[in-house]
């Protein structure tokens, strides 16, 4: 909308129009000057000849080297939710308990493990895995798992605790006038909205944990898409290396685009519903979680708070 | 009626102003004129074009045809000319827009010190004025977000008066207020057209445009159906959309 | 209990302090890059030209959804191996310092440009016309009403932005041996009866990088945010 007013813009006026048009036309030519030299680069370094891109367009390429890769990727992606969720749910109760000695512990857990990057965590479990005997094959996955989940976990539990949060004042205190306990309020009132309003958070957080899947196969040997990278171009296909790493990464921005649209779709259901508080926890930024950052305090996390129901 | 003398230039002149939101034509063929000095309120059921044609005015919507003159002057189409323009004009707003990070006396201050280059000291008199007057001089320090809705309009209309406009433009200055604070408001806004001020009034108070307005304009579906005083429009409507919307906001 | 530290292999790191000495500046670099290249982003995303918006929202919706280890990797084997960029370093240390930066400015500055973007559209829109009702030009408008308040809400977000770069560029390790990560990974194979030491050394280092900073400036955007 080129002819509307912004929070920065008016609506244009003749010379800014003119203005704007000069703007397209420079910019146009300053991408197009971009391209043209990245192309003579790669062109350079006999980058563009057919046979270096061609061979992405055998089927064995697919069934033998990306496809396994994707399915270990979504495999690994997916498992790593299912455990970490009941871990974050838990940990997040834990930080709102009324009791210090269960808040502090589950609060420095948290803290820890999202001040820690993943890789250290996958490398640290790879090595306890590898003490306590686990089959070699099996261990790249295991490890991978274990990173994302002590992380993600702990991710989770801050999206709980914010779920929880955004949920209306009233939904609690009504509940306590009915005489139910805390725990009963929690788990029968408060957990089941929370978790409806994380839906997208936890959808989007899914976005995260793909794409950090492909650092086990960077680091920890895991054989999932970028892993491909090694063998591919010196398999019976032999597409180039720059070839084979932009198929692995169309691959992640194809996959990364369904599970954000999903996100989305299901913030904005969720949202239209009539049924339930209508809070949602939104799925913009929760893959910038930073440690001792409270997901509350960021103006861009948490929608749709009320104070009254 | 404070009506003037046919010669002198228009406070504000529309000449065939048509504007379009896509393929909806929200304002129709628009010609009116408002003397210096005079109120007009301008009905309208919603969605009929009233604040687009208040924003038209200065040119926070800009319109696709048509002439739009403030005291004589066409409207600049942007620029330092157009700012010049809009700070003669005073804007009043539905939900208040006060700069939330600012206290009630920098939010006055603001504009006369930017746009009129006043010294800070000039500035504050004349702001703690102002306040005095909207009866809210004791609120001066504190932020938007700690005064009523009714507190924050009446600061709303300080702020716009602190340029010493020469028009004032309301867009439902109290329709998103509670009731118990909608009277304050009007006060000052009676106040004002007491005054002299020249006022464009779009609101469905029907006291304020009984017992102030020198005009009503009506509006239904983009066009101004009506343009009569007061008294004529409310004993006598004339189209069958203004019997319409007198009768929804009458009976209820 | 340290005296295994003392290995010529670590030694190539500049010791513990060393790996982290480049972990740092690894940060720092491609912080302010990203910083920069985000800002431009932004500007292009919330500006009044149609081509310079549609451009940043590409970019960012296409590299936000690229994991970061594909485009670290990539810019090691396909712009130092196959393109033979050198950026101007001599050695390959010094040149896989400068593609990590490279790539990881690329990616980071997406998150950046997303603060920004969001930070600016918390200001009600509502505001910014009265300023210009109030005859405040274009450039009043933007320094007096709408970066203070934009600046408030974006310190959060910028805050958890620097802090996951400062985790992520453990991804170095997978093109080059020279930060922290990567002497944890050559300490934790060797040392196998140190594990948890050598787990506990490195992300000790990690969580006195990140969260002192995280606390803070969690507590600054409290403190400034605006309230509405
Ligand atoms: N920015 C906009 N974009 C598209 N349509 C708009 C916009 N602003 C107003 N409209 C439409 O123009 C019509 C007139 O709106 P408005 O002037 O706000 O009416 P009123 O103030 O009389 O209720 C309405 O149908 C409204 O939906
Ligand atoms: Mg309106």
């Amino acid at each position: 909308m080129s002819q509307q007013a912004s929070v920065l813009y008016d609506a244009p006026g003749p010379r800014a129009k003119q203005r704007n048009a000069i703007y397209t036309v420079l910019f146009v030519a300053a991408l197009a000057l971009a391209a043209w030299w990245f192309i003579s680069e790669l062109d350079a370094r006999n980058q563009l000849e057919a046979e270096s891109w061609t061979p992405l367009l055998e089927a064995g390429v697919w069934t033998d080297f990306f496809i396994p890769g994707l399915l270990n990727t979504l495999q690994a992606a997916f498992l790593s939710i299912l455990i970490a969720l009941p871990i974050g749910a838990l940990l997040g109760i834990a930080r709102l308990s009324e009791h210090a000695w269960i808040r502090w512990p589950a609060a420095v857990w948290v803290e820890f493990f999202r001040a820690t990057p993943v890789l250290i965590l996958m490398l640290f479990s790879r090595e306890l895995y590898r003490m306590a005997g686990v089959d070699s094959e099996i261990l790249p996955l295991y490890a991978v798992v274990t990173g994302l989940v002590l992380y993600n976990g702990s991710v989770l539990a801050e999206v709980v605790r914010a779920g929880i949060l955004s949920l209306p004042r009233g939904q609690s205190e009504a509940a306590d006038a009915l005489g139910m306990r805390r725990s009963q309020v929690m788990t029968s009132v408060l957990l089941p909205q929370a978790v409806t309003a994380m839906l997208p958070a936890i959808v989007s957080q899914l976005v995260v944990i793909v794409k950090d899947t492909a650092i086990g196969g960077a680091v920890v040997r895991f054989e999932e898409v970028i892993a491909q990278l090694r063998p591919l171009p010196t398999s019976d296909y032999r597409p180039s290396v720059i070839a084979t790493l932009t198929a692995i990464a169309i691959i992640f921005i194809i996959l990364n685009f369904i599970l954000t649209a999903f996100a989305n779709w299901l913030e904005r259901w969720l949202r239209r519903r009539k049924k339930g508080t209508g809070a949602v926890v939104t799925t913009d930024m929760v893959e910038e979680q930073a440690p001792g950052v409270r997901l509350e305090d960021t103006e861009a996390d948490v929608a749709g708070r009320k104070d009254d129901g | 009626m404070t009506e003037q003398t046919s010669s002198a230039t228009p406070m504000i002149k529309a000449t065939a102003v048509n504007k379009h939101f896509g393929d909806l034509h929200v304002l129709k063929d628009i010609n009116f004129e408002v003397p210096r000095g005079q109120v007009v309120v301008v009905l309208g059921p919603s969605g009929s074009g009233k604040s687009t044609l208040c924003r038209a005015i200065n040119r926070l919507e800009p319109i696709d045809s048509g002439t739009i003159e403030v005291d004589g002057q066409p409207l600049p189409a942007e620029g330092r000319a157009l700012a010049q323009l809009r700070a003669d004009v005073g804007m009043v707003f539905q939900s208040f827009n006060l700069f939330a990070h600012k206290t009630i006396l920098d939010n006055i201050t603001l504009a006369p010190m930017k746009v009129r280059k006043q010294d800070k000291a000039t500035a504050r008199k004349t702001a703690m004025e102002l306040l005095e007057r909207v009866g809210i001089a004791n609120q001066a320090n504190k932020y938007p977000a700690q005064l009523s809705g009714g507190q924050q309009q009446r600061a709303a209309i300080a702020r716009a008066l602190a340029m010493k406009p020469k028009v004032m433009m309301f867009d439902e200055p109290t329709s998103a207020l509670d009731p118990e604070m909608v009277q304050e408001v009007l006060d000052v806004m009676t106040t004002l057209a007491r005054e002299g001020m020249t006022m464009f009034v779009v609101t469905h108070e029907m006291g304020f445009a009984r017992k102030a307005a020198n005009r009503v304009m009506f509006m239904a579906d983009g066009e101004i159906v009506e343009d009569t005083t007061p008294d004529d429009f409310f004993t006598n409507p004339k189209s069958a959309r203004a019997k319409d919307f007198l009768g929804k906001i009458l009976t209820h | 209990m340290f005296d295994f530290l003392d290995k010529p292999l670590y030694a190539e790191y500049g010791g513990i302090l060393g790996a982290f000495w480049v972990t740092i500046q690894l940060t720092f670099f491609s912080a302010i890059g990203s910083l920069i290249w985000g800002t431009v982003l932004a500007a292009m995303r919330v500006g009044p030209v149609p081509i310079m918006r549609w451009f940043a929202t590409a970019y960012v919706n296409i590299v936000r959804n690229v994991p970061l280890t594909v485009i670290i990797v990539g810019s090691s084997v396909v712009l130092a191996d196959q393109l033979l960029w050198t950026l101007g370093g001599s050695d390959t240390r010094e040149i896989s310092f400068r593609l990590a930066v490279l790539g990881f400015t690329l990616y980071t500055s997406c998150f950046v440009c997303e603060s920004l973007r969001s930070g600016i559209n918390t200001v009600p829109i509502g505001q910014a016309e009265a300023a210009r009702a109030l005859g405040l030009t274009f450039f009043q408008v933007l320094r007096i009403v709408v970066l203070p308040q934009a600046f408030r809400s974006v310190v959060a977000p910028l805050a958890s932005v620097l802090i996951a770069l400062t985790k992520n560029t453990t991804v170095t390790a997978a093109i080059a041996g020279i930060e922290a990560a990567a002497l944890m990974a050559a300490m934790i194979e060797r040392e196998s009866d140190k594990v948890l030491l050598v787990f506990g050394i490195f992300a000790v280092g990690f969580v006195i990088l990140t969260l002192p900073m995280g606390m803070f400036l969690g507590w600054v955007a409290k403190k400034v945010s605006v309230k509405r």
